[in-house]
């Protein structure tokens, strides 16, 4: 829990640093939105901490969130019938969201089906994956927009408890998410499933000759993690309110880059859901601090002006933070390490 | 500095080498001379220091104490790369060989021309043709250009002699070269060491294989314990010399706890008829009975960890049949075997045994946690109870359970994989080197536990590379060889002579060449 403390900290600093340049920050507006960007990313990055806990990858996880996106809007999209392609075909959600979060399940069925049992690389089952479900979306829009139109399913994402319409205090994204993060976290910390998960990321040969079924919690975990990739590409379909092919292109980084923020080790073996969350937080609050940041400041000549960060840097601050996370993490690790080869050398020598 | 008055300097001398790792001295003072055009053969137990002793004269490992001289000068490896440039050159048992290249890339790996430093091209043409003339010196008929994953072992042991003479190494050492190799391959491997010998370029063989040492070593050093044990010439040495140089010690009395001298029960709880274990020239039967120990001993490599592993189901036997209890058993798993009551502490506790971030607990817990669990939940106090049970029946030293593993010792990991069998009441307990990488004191604590579980009718299945704990701690002992069982000997009369003879039996029903 270290690991998940520091990133805390670490995350009140930036909030708390973003808030002191630009009260606007934490103004209603910014921070619902802000709660819903990190709700639907942390949906998904709870997901694929398990596949990375076992020690695995799901590269294929943005392209489910586009696929079940797509699926979501063609089933259950408003019929046009003056324009048939620019809309769904106007299924009841009672229809629509069991399938997509069927279609979503079954894909990561099969890849784990085929990572486990042909024993193929997670890594390269699951980028066929992802160019794979990508074409598939594609044909489905044939290259252009799907629109939602006036269903209430655009109401889950925009709307939520308590508040104002416009200003909920508790969006319905958040609460998915924290019903995601419960139910996550029963299964990774309360059962046995979950001690398997950590024991096979951990060593999975002692797994194997413990009598771990290694095959199956390896191929529940893609199971979870292309699930939870369907859940969140249902929120960002009511989200956006249209589906383009465009929607979750590299959103697997992103839930891989929270998740180790958050203190989930690719070796396998460690990482907490409460750790995912936090991972997932911090990814969204540089997003969002990159926009927001301001400084104030008076010329050569006196004159007031405001600094501002270049959207262009984007990705080098992400990218940045990743490498600095990570460099940290591998330095604690390292020392860790010494002093225990130190400490056993006391005892036998 | 040689002056004219001594003799000349050998080509290789290695002066008293001592190294210690943590807990044990692998070498106490180890000297070792070596001429022009001479094989030496190293022989000795396993763990008598042979690996440690020549994997510090190929540069991987350095001595504690000692020096080593080539041509009377003395020098020091800090690396592989500062021996091969001394001129000597290490085959290792298991081959290094990088099976995606060809022959030629191979010979030359690391010893390329590198005028440029890493960006010089690679003279495919000039390598190839240096190539074809070394194989062509070790006699092997095979192309330059053809992948080393289409070679044979024993081709591939050409390969490596090959790379050996381009970097015009004088000394060669072979670490037993012919443990994977046919009798038809293995006599082509000496015709190449007579050749080599003619060259003038030494030899330093290390084996445990008696016909193969007599017919091959100008020289036999025998190393015990890490210490000399004794040094023989071709002409002195026999079978019988060389075995009880190897064995002869004194055995500490009363280290290994009583065991019963009335016999075991008769009841047969595993029967093992005609298993073929994969990659094994033939079916192997034998019986074990309720509260036995029943010893596996036998040399690195004569099978006994497949034999284990196919009990175990880890990888599956491919014929015979096995009984349990009087019904067919025939894991195709782990988790068929452990269902069942047979349960492995394997050799590498720490690859195959434990999960070492985790605590010593959920280790512990591992095989057993699904059965007390409510719907799947883990049941964390019912958990901690198995847990504390465990610790308190093999006295784990462990500040709590809640310690991860990987800080305990040896012996307290190996008391943890036990606890984490007997949590699930084994029928059988197959035990691959209990001790090894333990102390001496947890040694023996170990010992009495395994003593105690056999007398409450549990049977262990002991596979042994020490000679003292086989004869010490089994009941029967199986001796292997070859894969193949080459006899079973009762607690009466056992000798470590009659194990080594056993273990060490020379090809008499070999393969045909």
């Amino acid at each position: 829990m270290r690991r998940e403390l520091g990133m805390f900290i670490a995350l009140v600093c930036l909030c708390f640093g973003l808030w002191m340049t630009n009260h606007d920050f934490l103004g209603a507006s910014n921070a619902i939105n802000l709660t819903r960007q990190i709700s639907m990313l942390g949906v998904f990055a709870i997901g694929i901490s398990f596949v990375i806990i076992t020690g695995g990858i799901d590269l294929s996880i943005g392209s489910v969130i586009g696929l079940t996106g797509v699926l979501i809007a063609k089933l259950s999209g408003q019929y046009y019938p003056e324009n048939p392609a620019a809309g769904g075909l106007g299924y009841s959600l009672w229809v629509g969201i069991p399938v997509a979060l069927g279609v979503s399940a079954l894909i990561g069925l099969a890849q784990g089906l085929l990572i486990t049992r042909l024993r193929l690389q997670p890594f390269i089952v699951t980028l066929g994956g992802m160019l794979l479900l990508r074409g598939v979306s594609q044909t489905i829009v044939r290259g252009g927009t799907l629109s939602l139109g006036d269903i209430p399913l655009t109401g889950l994402a925009n709307g939520g408890l308590f508040g104002s319409p416009d200003t909920p205090l508790l969006p319905y994204p958040f609460l998915i998410l924290v019903a995601v993060a419960l139910v996550a976290g029963y299964l990774l910390h309360f059962t046995v499933f979950g001690r398997y998960v950590y024991a096979i990321g951990g060593n999975r040969d002692a797994s194997e000759y413990s009598g771990i079924p290694v095959q199956r919690v390896e191929t529940m975990t893609y199971v979870i993690s292309s699930l939870s990739g369907g859940i969140a590409g249902i929120c960002y379909a009511a989200y956006i309110g249209q589906m383009s092919q465009q929607v979750g292109i590299a959103y697997e980084l992103y839930a891989i880059a929270a998740a180790v923020l958050g203190g989930v080790s690719l070796r396998g073996g460690e990482g907490t859901v409460v750790g995912s969350i936090i991972g997932a937080c911090i990814m969204r609050v540089i997003d969002n601090g990159i926009n927001m940041f301001q400084w104030a400041y008076r010329d050569e000549t006196g004159a007031p002006r405001i600094f501002r960060l270049d959207n262009n840097w984007t990705f080098i601050i992400i990218g940045g933070v990743i490498l600095i996370a990570v460099i940290l993490d591998q330095l604690a690790h390292l020392f860790q390490t010494r002093r225990r080869t130190q400490g056993t050398a006391k005892e036998t020598g | 500095m040689a002056t004219a008055s001594e003799p000349p300097s050998p080509l290789l001398e290695m002066r008293s080498i001592t190294k210690r790792f943590p807990g044990v001295i692998a070498l106490g003072g180890v000297s070792l001379h070596l001429s022009r055009g001479e094989v030496l053969a190293l022989t000795g137990e396993n763990g008598a220091g042979k690996s440690t002793l020549i994997k510090i004269l190929g540069g991987a490992v350095r001595p504690d104490a000692g020096e080593i001289l080539v041509d009377g000068v003395p020098l020091r490896f800090a690396s592989v790369r500062d021996a091969r440039k001394a001129g000597i050159a290490l085959i290792h048992q298991e081959l290094m060989l990088a099976p995606n290249l060809d022959v030629a890339g191979n010979i030359f790996l690391g010893n390329e021309d590198r005028r440029l430093g890493l960006m010089s091209l690679l003279r495919r043409k000039t390598m190839r043709e240096a190539a074809a003339a070394l194989l062509k010196r070790v006699g092997l008929a095979r192309s330059p250009d053809e992948p080393v994953s289409s070679l044979t072992v024993g081709e591939m042991q050409m390969v490596e002699i090959a790379k050996a003479l381009a970097l015009e190494a004088r000394i060669i050492i072979m670490d037993e070269p012919t443990s994977s190799l046919t009798a038809g391959e293995s006599a082509k491997l000496f015709e190449i060491i007579e050749k080599l010998r003619a060259d003038g370029i030494a030899v330093v063989y290390i084996s445990h294989r008696m016909e193969e040492v007599l017919a091959l070593a100008d020289r036999i050093t025998v190393l015990r314990d890490g210490r000399p044990a004794g040094d023989l010439t071709r002409a002195e040495a026999t079978h019988e010399r060389i075995v009880s140089l190897m064995v002869g010690r004194e055995m500490s009395a009363d280290y290994f706890p009583a065991r019963p001298t009335s016999g075991v029960s008769s009841e047969v709880v595993l029967s093992v008829q005609n298993l073929v274990v994969p990659g094994a020239p033939g079916p192997v039967t034998f019986n074990a009975h309720r509260g036995e120990i029943l010893g596996f001993a036998g040399l690195v490599g004569s099978g006994r960890t497949e034999l284990m592993e196919a009990i175990f189901g880890a990888t599956p036997a491919v014929g015979g049949s096995m009984q349990l209890e009087g019904r067919p058993f025939l894991p195709k798993s782990p988790r068929d075997a452990i269902r069942r009551g047979v349960c492995l502490a394997p050799e590498d506790r720490k690859r195959h045994g434990l999960v070492l971030p985790m605590s010593v607990a959920q280790n512990t817990s591992l095989p057993s946690v699904h059965g007390y669990a409510h719907y799947g939940v883990l049941d964390r106090a019912q958990e901690r109870r198995v847990a504390e049970a465990e610790v308190a029946r093999f006295a784990v030293k462990t500040p709590s359970i809640d310690r991860p593993v990987v800080n305990l010792s040896g012996g307290n990991q190996q008391k943890v994989v036990l606890g984490k069998w007997l949590a699930i009441s084994p029928k059988i307990l197959i035990l691959d080197e209990p001790t090894r990488g333990i102390d001496v004191g947890a040694k023996a604590e170990i010992y009495r536990h395994m003593a105690r579980l056999a007398e409450q009718g549990l049977t262990i299945l002991m596979v042994s590379s020490e000679m003292e704990e086989v004869l010490g701690m089994s009941d029967r002992v199986v001796v292997m060889c070859r894969r193949r069982i080459e006899g079973v000997l009762p607690r009466a009369g056992l000798t470590a002579e009659r194990v080594a003879q056993l273990m060490t039996a020379p090809i008499e029903h070999a393969e045909a060449v």
